[in-house]
């Protein structure tokens, strides 16, 4: 068995964080360009409208069906040679661009979802109320709705995004250089040695971002559900434990 | 853009030998993790405090990283690991390094799934209202019973759907059983595309074949839905 070098692990970690803004970079435009899309699908999905509505259904099944690595590559590949059709070239455009349009396409998907069900657990008494008072349709959604429906999408909304954190990680298979393909890259300069401390040093990264986004988010889901009437299975469950 | 549809109708059939594969490896690890998931669940909303917080590290570990790291890591650990425990332990002459690398595949989804499976029983077991344990016990069945006859299957119910989410998501990560080499529908087409480059071609066809799964695999959860929902129904 080969030696193991715990030292090495603490070695690396500054090499591999100095790729972590990439990460971030991705993550941030994803969710940037992704939450609008999804955004756009929840609506079309909520909307009356059948066209809009069959559209979302669409996309948002055979997008949740597909692995997110067929999907890289299917974008890699195909987005190039699809806008080459139409006379645009982007073959000279950085691989970020493909990783960030291919985890839009997923991420609107699931957060299209996320949306859509905080969306129908606000009770429908509050949109009605709000218009009998004299508010715009858009007034209301953007002072009694939206307010409700954060609350409610917080959880499932950072599930979504450690995921795509994590779904993130295989960027590295076009060779994007984040810490994952950083990661690669120092095995491949050691000629394939060291392997275990890289992958150990990642995954405790990975790790500690994802605890922080986890705290993070439950703090602001206490925050914001102060005074709620019926707080979430989570709160309720952490509530009980301190009076316990 | 031209597609090289002869090359995509090949590609189709070629890849239905991977289709067996990425089945088996979906529901072996699925039924293979269910009982430590269960146990898992169990641990944490009976409270025993030290068996809660070492499922609660592992689970919070698995979840907490991407699939990749964990098969990168596990697959570069495990055989020489094996290896060396068969060599230098058990002093048997077995070559480890020969055996398929779908067990490796195996033992990867397992540990991931289980921990998955693990917050899903959890949740599911948190929703039968507590009260309902402590009636069966009071009417003198066992703790056994209770749970085999009162708990899960109310647990199953509400369980259904997010176990259903974990099998298409499971189904979605078993194509990454590529990087250890098996054999499976993303694997096959991969090859064929790098014969003549057709990538665009080869990645179609496998979307295809991933969305029919997953249609699959949804219809008949909805089916296993309605059928624990009419018996629900019929009960009241």
């Amino acid at each position: 068995m080969r030696p193991f070098h715990p030292a090495y692990i603490i070695y690396v970690l500054p090499k591999l964080l100095s790729a972590l803004w990439v990460t971030f970079a991705m993550v941030a435009g994803t969710l940037f360009f992704g939450g609008l899309l999804g955004f756009l699908l929840a609506a079309g999905k909520v909307r009356r409208g059948r066209i809009a509505k069959t559209i979302s259904n669409i996309y948002i099944y055979t997008v949740r069906c597909v692995p997110s690595i067929v999907m890289l590559f299917i974008v890699y590949y195909g987005l190039p040679e699809l806008l080459l059709t139409f006379g645009i070239d982007i073959n000279r455009v950085g691989k970020g661009f493909f990783v960030i349009v291919t985890f839009s396409i997923l991420f609107a998907a699931n957060i299209a979802e996320v949306f859509r069900a905080a969306y129908e657990a606000v009770d429908r008494g509050q949109r009605e109320a709000a218009l009998s008072i004299g508010l715009s349709e858009w007034q209301a959604f953007r002072r009694i709705i939206l307010p409700q429906c954060v609350v409610v999408a917080i959880p499932n909304f950072t599930n979504a995004l450690i995921n795509l954190m994590k779904e993130g990680a295989l960027a590295y298979t076009i060779g994007l250089i984040d810490i994952m393909g950083k990661g690669q890259l120092l095995i491949g300069k050691n000629q394939g040695s060291y392997g275990l401390e890289i992958y150990l040093a990642l995954a405790g990264i990975y790790w500690v971002i994802t605890i922080l986004v986890e705290k993070f988010s439950a703090g602001v889901e206490i925050a914001l559900s102060k005074g709620r009437k019926a707080p979430n299975a989570k709160i309720r469950e952490r509530r009980r434990k301190k009076c316990s | 853009m031209q597609l090289n549809t002869e090359f995509m109708r090949q590609t189709l059939i070629d890849v239905l030998a991977g289709v067996p594969v990425t089945l088996k490896l979906t529901f072996v690890t699925l039924l293979l993790s269910a009982p430590p998931a269960f146990w898992i669940a169990l641990g944490k909303t009976e409270g025993g405090k030290n068996r809660g917080k070492i499922s609660g590290v592992y689970v919070s570990v698995v979840r907490g990283t991407p699939v990749v790291v964990q098969i990168l890591f596990l697959y570069s650990l495990l055989p020489t690991m094996l290896n060396y425990l068969i060599k230098n332990v058990f002093r048997l002459d077995f070559n480890i390094f020969n055996i398929d690398a779908v067990w490796y595949a195996y033992i990867i989804f397992i540990l991931n799934t289980t921990a998955v499976l693990s917050e899903v029983f959890r949740s599911a077991l948190l929703a039968v209202d507590g009260g309902q344990l402590e009636a069966a016990l009071s009417i003198g069945l066992s703790r056994r019973q209770a749970y085999m006859r009162i708990i899960i299957p109310q647990a199953l119910m509400s369980a259904l759907p997010n176990i259903c989410n974990t099998t298409v998501s499971l189904l979605k990560n078993s194509s990454l059983a590529f990087m250890m080499t098996v054999k499976d529908i993303t694997a096959i087409a991969k090859v064929k595309a790098a014969y003549g480059y057709n990538y665009i071609e080869a990645y179609l066809v496998i979307l295809l074949m991933y969305v029919i799964l997953c249609s699959v695999v949804q219809g008949i959860f909805r089916l296993l839905e309605n059928a624990v929902s009419v018996r629900r129904r019929a009960a009241v």
